[in-house]
């Protein structure tokens, strides 16, 4: 029974291995915030993780852009940037896999949403439902 | 449904008619199961008739409680009318319209299931047999879980619980939770026996919402497990 239980754990411990995580190395969006116009804006504030920040939402040629700039958290896995109507993300756009933990970067919003509708920015750990850090934005 | 109240008749028909043909032998055992971030507990109680004059081949009927837990595990759409785009027997050899299916990540399932199951088995030596079984009908419990409903770029968090109701019946018309195992048996005596295959699990959750709501609304999501297993065995009762 014991030998039964070791094997157990050796294999739950060779599927237990977090994978896509975040790159640390720094970035530098070339996305040029002088030629569109900022719509909102709020400070990222981590929660129960590092993370800090400014977010704005710009207009640019019909698309909104999230720029993050300037940005740095902690790593993790599956990061994403989550632009939603509530606190609590209830209904959210994906904007994308969160580029890197430091420097500034751009996401484009898919599709043509209602930008009125969305008050909050969020740093959000799909794989494991987390929120790393959140802006609200004004 | 009919196919199986109609397997059950046939077992039991088949007890009574060969009642003294057949040999009855009682199991009861434990299984886990270990998947990628995600296990399994089974209690099971099964009772077996052999058959044939060498009682090789063995059918049978049993009860099993499976608990299952796991972390961020992946549902689908389940409705076979999305996945399939029809809900009859033919849609076994359909393939998944993948359009129509949109994922639940469940931070953390866990699902309980009571189920009676059948099993089929055959002994290759007098001490090693092999065999599979599966959930028919059952029901299953557990909490409400926090839940993302991922559609593209788009998503909702949301919250799930399982399931109630459990009924095997083809593909993805299979509704709830229902396990089922390849394995083999080896009886180190006369009572106790040691098993090991693997286990297809299917944990299902209902969202409290229908998030999905194209292209048509759905609440109905399934995460299909392939899991290792390892089991003890003890026989209770054996007429042979």
């Amino acid at each position: 029974m014991k030998n039964l239980f070791i094997l157990c754990l050796a294999l739950a411990m060779i599927t237990c291995t977090a994978d896509n995580v975040t790159p640390t190395a720094p970035v530098n969006s070339t996305f040029d915030t002088s030629k569109a116009i900022s719509l909102k804006k709020g400070t990222l504030v981590g929660i129960g993780h590092t993370a800090s920040g400014e977010v704005n939402i710009y207009s640019d040629n019909g698309k909104y852009v999230i720029v993050l700039d300037p940005y740095s958290s902690q790593s993790g896995p599956d990061l994403k940037v989550y632009l939603s109507k509530d606190i609590n993300a209830s209904e959210y756009i994906n904007a994308g896999k969160l580029q890197s933990t430091t420097g500034k970067q751009s996401y484009t919003v898919p599709g043509t949403p209602d930008i009125s509708e969305y008050h909050f920015v969020h740093i959000w750990c799909e794989q494991f439902t987390v929120v790393f850090g959140r802006a609200e934005l004004k | 449904m009919k196919r199986l109240v109609l397997g059950v008749i046939v077992l039991l028909t088949a007890h009574s008619s060969f009642s003294q043909k057949t040999g009855r032998v009682n199991y009861v055992d434990a299984t886990i199961g270990v998947g990628s971030y995600e296990g399994t507990l089974s209690l099971a109680y099964l009772h077996n008739w052999n058959l044939g004059t060498k009682r090789k081949l063995s059918i049978g009927l049993g009860g099993r409680f499976t608990s299952y837990v796991g972390q961020n595990q992946y549902y689908s759409t389940a409705p076979a009318k999305l996945t399939s785009g029809s809900k009859g027997p033919l849609v076994i050899f359909k393939n998944d319209i993948d359009a129509n299916i949109d994922t639940l990540l469940v931070k953390s399932p866990q699902v309980n299931s009571l189920n009676l199951f059948i099993n089929i088995d055959y002994a290759v030596s007098p001490k090693l047999l092999v065999g599979f079984n599966i959930d028919a009908i059952g029901f299953s419990f557990g909490g409400r879980k926090q839940a993302n409903y991922i559609n593209g770029s788009s998503g909702k968090i949301t919250e799930g619980s399982p399931t109630a109701f459990n009924v095997l019946l083809v593909s993805d018309n299979d509704l709830g939770s229902l396990n089922s195992e390849m394995y083999a048996r080896y009886f180190l005596n006369e009572k106790w026996g040691i098993k090991a295959g693997f286990q297809f699990l299917f944990t299902e959750y209902k969202t409290t919402t229908k998030v999905q709501t194209s292209p048509e609304e759905n609440d109905r999501f399934r995460n299909k497990s392939l899991l290792f297993c390892l089991g003890l065995t003890y026989k209770l009762h054996n007429n042979q």
